[in-house]
C-alpha cells in the first residue's frame, strides 16, 4: 500500500544509485520519537502489590519519625503563666482600662513560677499575646522599610499613617503603627537570692539586624504624641541594636503569637521557684487580649509542640492500617479488573455512583465541620473585639498604652477613606 | 450539504463531524462542529475551511480513535487539574484571611503569588495537556469502544469536575491547618526563634507547590523524561527562586529577604512538616484512585490494565 502522499510524482526512482545528498521524495514529516510521541516512557499501573508496598513504606518511615518528634517535643519543658488578669489590683478588676491607662498606679507585679522539670540552659523567655492581629493588612502596611534602613531617608513616611509625623510636621522615626505599638512589659527573674539575668542580645534574626535596620538610624520624635501605643525608644541607640523593636516588627502570622524576649543562661532544677518581677505596662484590656509569660527550653526540633509527632504517628499508623486492609481485601475480594475488559458503555455503574457519593459526602462533611469550627472561632473573636471597644475621650491627657481603640475606631480610621490614603 | 449537517446538528443535538476534500464541501465543513479537510487531488480549499486537515481519508480512523481519545482525556484532565491547583492555592489564602480579620492581607509575599501560575505550576500542566497517554495508539485502534468515553462525557462530567475541586479544597485545608499547627506558636529551631508571618508563608507555599506537583505525578500515566523534568524541575525552580529572590535587597524582597537560607532551611521542623503535610494531602486522592482502578474500574481502566504489558 502506498503510504506516500502526492509528492512522489517527482520521480522516486534510481536516485539511490546516483549518490549525493539523500533526497527525500515524500512529504512525510521526518520521524522523531518526540513528535510521534514514542519517547521511552514508564507507564505505572496500580497493582495491589504496589499499593500495599507504598502504604507500608510510608507507614514504616513515618512512625519512627513520629516517635522521634514526639519524644523531642516531650523533652521540652515549658512554663506558661498568664498574668494580665492576675496583675490587676483587686480594687480595679471592674475597670481594668482605667487601671492600665492611669500613670500613677504602679504596674509592678510579682509572680511566682514553679519549675516542673529540670530545665537546661539556655532557657528562652517569650511573651505571648492573644487576640492581637499583627497580621491585619492595615497594620502590616503601616511601616516604612526605607526609613528604617537608611538615615538619609528619614523623611520617607508614606504608608505610615497615622503615625507618620508629629503635629509640627517632623517625621517620626521609626514611623508606623507597628513600631508605635511596641510591647513594653519587662520581666526580671530571681531564684531565691540569685538574680537570673536575661540576655537580650541576639534575639532578633541576623538578616534583620544587619540589613533591614540601619546602624546609623536613630529614633526621633517617637511616642511623642498624645497617644502612647507602647514602649519608648532610647534615641541614642541605633535601630540595629534595638532588638526588642526588631523582634516586634517582624510581624506575627496569627492573632496568637509569641516573641522572644531573651535568654537565661542558668540551669533550673525541678521544684525551683522563680520569682518574676514584671511591669504590666502593655494595654491589652481594651481589646480583650491576653498576655502570657513563657519560659521554655528548645530541642533540635524547636519548642513544645506535639502536633507534628502525633500527625506523623497518625498518618503512619493509617498507612500501615491501609496496607493491611488492602492486603486482606486482595485475598478476600481480588480486584475485578485484571483480565478481559467487559463492555461497559454509559456512565457510572450503580455501585460506582454510591462510592463516589459516599466519598464526596465524607469530604464535604469534613470540610463543613472545619469551616464551622474555624468561623465560630473567628466570629467570637470579632464580636468580642467589636463590642469591647470603650468610648475614648480625647480629653484624657497622656494615657499610657491607650492603644486598643485605634485599630477598630472608625472615626480614627477615617483617614482610610481620604483620597490620599490607601 | 450544509443544510443536512445543520439539520442533523439541531435535531439530534449531537456533535457532528464532516469530512470532505473539495471546494463544494467547504460549506458543510464550516457548518459541522468538527470539519476534517483532506488535502490532495482537489486542492486546498477544504483544508483551509477545516478544523483538522489530513492527507488521506483513511487517516480519519487514527484521528478519531487515537488522537481523539488522547486529546479528550488530556484536555479534560488539564482543565480539572487547573481548577484543582488554583483552588488548592487560593483557598489557603482564604483560610488565612479567616485568621487575619478578613483584612485582605495576603498570606504570601506578592511575588510568590505572581509567579505561582507562571513559573511553579505551569509547565507540568502543559506536560499533562500535551503528552499524557493512557493507552498506546495500537490499543486505541484495536479497542474502538474507548471512543465512547468521549461520547458519554466520562472525563468531563460534573461529578469529576466537582470532585477535583473538592480535592483542591481538602488539600488546602490540610496544608493550611497542618502548617499552622506544626509551625506556630512555639520555637521552630534550636536557637529558640519563633516563626512569623514570613516563615509561615514560605512553609505553606512550599507545601502547596509540592502537593500540586506530586498530585500531578500521581495522576498521569505516562512518564517520559519530559514529565520528570517539568514536575521535579518546577519544585526545584520554586526553591531556586526563593533563594535568589531572598538575595535581592530588602527594598525588593521585603518579607522574603534571606528567609529560606537563614530561617527555613536550617530548621528540621520546616522539612519534616512539609513532608508530613504533602503526604497527608495526597492520601485521599491516592485512596480514591486505588479504590477506583482496582475495585470499581471503569471501562477505560480495565482496557488500560489489560494492555499495560503489551504497549
Amino acid at each position: 500500500m502506498n503510504s506516500h502522499a502526492a509528492g512522489t510524482s517527482n520521480g522516486g526512482s534510481g536516485d539511490a544509485a546516483a549518490g549525493g545528498a539523500a533526497r527525500r521524495n515524500t512529504r512525510m514529516p521526518k520521524y522523531s520519537k518526540f513528535t510521534q510521541q514514542e519517547l521511552p516512557a514508564c507507564k505505572p499501573i496500580l497493582t495491589p502489590k504496589w499499593v500495599v508496598s507504598v502504604f507500608f513504606i510510608v507507614g514504616v518511615i513515618f512512625v519512627p519519625i513520629g516517635v522521634v518528634s514526639l519524644l523531642a517535643a516531650r523533652d521540652v519543658v515549658e512554663i506558661i503563666d498568664r498574668y494580665d488578669e492576675a496583675c490587676v489590683p483587686s480594687n480595679m478588676t471592674e475597670n481594668k482600662l482605667a487601671y492600665i491607662q492611669n500613670e500613677t498606679i504602679s504596674k509592678e507585679c510579682i509572680r511566682n513560677l514553679t519549675v516542673t522539670k529540670d530545665m537546661k540552659q539556655p532557657i528562652f523567655v517569650y511573651y505571648e499575646l492573644d487576640n492581637f492581629y499583627q497580621n491585619h493588612r492595615r497594620y502590616v502596611k503601616s511601616r516604612n522599610d526605607a526609613q528604617l534602613r537608611d538615615a538619609s531617608k528619614a523623611n520617607q513616611t508614606s504608608a505610615c499613617e497615622p503615625e507618620k509625623t508629629t503635629a509640627n510636621g517632623q517625621p517620626i522615626v521609626p514611623c508606623g503603627l507597628i513600631a508605635w505599638s511596641l510591647f513594653n512589659d519587662t520581666y526580671n527573674f530571681t531564684r531565691g537570692n540569685e538574680n537570673l539575668t536575661v540576655d537580650k542580645k541576639d534575639i532578633s534574626w541576623k538578616s534583620d539586624r544587619e540589613h533591614k535596620f540601619g546602624k546609623d538610624v536613630y529614633p526621633s520624635n517617637f511616642q511623642n504624641g498624645a497617644l502612647k501605643g507602647g514602649a519608648t525608644l532610647n534615641p541614642k541607640i541605633p535601630l540595629s541594636e534595638q532588638e526588642d523593636l526588631i523582634v516586634w516588627m517582624r510581624t506575627a502570622a496569627l492573632p496568637t503569637f509569641r516573641k522572644l524576649y531573651g535568654r537565661i543562661y542558668f540551669d533550673l532544677k525541678e521544684n525551683d521557684t522563680i520569682t518574676v518581677r514584671l511591669n504590666n505596662n502593655y494595654n491589652t484590656y481594651s481589646f480583650g487580649g491576653k498576655k502570657r509569660l513563657v519560659l521554655s527550653t528548645a530541642t533540635w526540633l524547636g519548642g513544645k509542640n506535639d502536633f507534628l509527632g502525633f500527625a506523623y504517628l497518625i498518618v503512619g499508623g493509617l498507612c500501615i492500617f491501609l496496607a493491611f486492609a488492602f492486603t486482606l481485601l486482595y485475598f478476600v475480594k481480588p480486584s475485578t479488573s485484571i483480565g478481559a475488559p467487559s463492555i461497559n458503555f454509559g456512565g457510572l455503574e450503580p455501585d460506582n455512583q454510591l462510592f463516589c457519593f459516599t466519598t464526596l459526602l465524607t469530604l464535604v462533611l469534613h470540610t463543613a465541620i472545619l469551616l464551622i469550627v474555624d468561623f465560630s472561632v473567628l466570629a467570637k473573636a470579632s464580636v468580642y473585639h467589636y463590642f469591647s471597644l470603650t468610648p475614648y475621650t480625647s480629653g484624657n491627657a497622656n494615657p499610657i498604652c491607650g492603644f486598643g481603640r485605634k485599630l477598630g475606631d472608625h472615626n480614627y480610621l477615617s483617614w482610610n477613606r481620604h483620597p490620599a490614603g490607601r | 450539504m450544509e443544510a443536512v449537517t445543520r439539520l442533523v446538528k439541531i435535531r439530534t443535538s449531537k456533535t457532528t463531524l464532516a469530512i470532505g476534500d473539495g471546494a463544494n464541501d467547504v460549506g458543510m465543513l464550516q457548518e459541522a462542529d468538527i470539519g476534517v479537510g483532506i488535502s490532495g487531488a482537489e486542492g486546498m480549499q477544504a483544508v483551509m475551511a477545516s478544523d483538522f486537515a489530513i492527507a488521506q481519508f483513511r487517516f480519519l480512523e487514527r484521528l478519531l480513535l487515537v488522537h481523539g481519545h488522547w486529546c479528550y482525556r488530556r484536555i479534560a484532565a488539564m482543565i480539572c487539574y487547573f481548577f484543582f491547583k488554583n483552588i488548592t492555592f487560593g483557598f489557603t489564602l482564604f483560610w488565612f484571611e479567616a485568621h487575619a480579620m478578613f483584612s485582605a492581607q495576603p498570606a504570601y509575599n506578592d511575588w510568590f503569588i505572581s509567579f505561582y501560575s507562571v513559573a511553579f505550576t505551569s509547565l507540568p500542566v502543559i506536560a499533562l495537556g500535551v503528552f499524557d497517554k493512557d493507552v498506546s495508539s495500537r490499543v486505541c485502534l484495536e479497542v474502538p469502544s474507548l471512543h465512547q468515553d468521549g461520547v458519554n462525557n466520562v472525563f468531563f462530567s460534573w461529578s469529576r469536575i466537582l470532585s477535583w475541586m473538592l480535592n483542591g479544597m481538602c488539600c488546602s485545608i490540610i496544608i493550611y491547618f497542618g502548617s499552622l499547627n506544626a509551625i506556630l506558636v512555639q520555637a521552630v529551631r534550636q536557637d529558640g526563634r519563633v516563626a512569623g508571618f514570613d516563615i509561615l508563608g514560605v512553609t505553606m507555599y512550599s507545601c502547596v507547590v509540592w502537593t500540586v506537583n506530586c498530585q500531578l505525578a500521581l495522576y498521569i500515566s505516562y512518564f517520559t523524561w519530559i514529565q520528570h523534568f517539568v514536575i521535579w524541575g518546577s519544585i526545584l525552580i520554586w526553591y531556586t527562586f526563593l533563594v535568589i529572590y531572598g538575595l535581592f535587597s530588602p527594598a525588593i524582597s521585603a518579607t522574603a529577604y534571606h528567609v529560606f537560607v537563614e530561617a527555613c532551611a536550617p530548621s528540621p521542623l520546616y522539612w519534616l512538616s512539609t513532608l508530613m503535610i504533602v503526604v497527608t494531602a495526597l492520601i485521599p486522592f491516592f485512596v480514591y484512585k486505588i479504590s477506583r482502578t482496582l475495585y470499581y474500574p471503569q471501562y477505560h481502566d480495565q482496557v488500560q490494565r489489560a494492555n499495560s504489558k503489551n504497549w
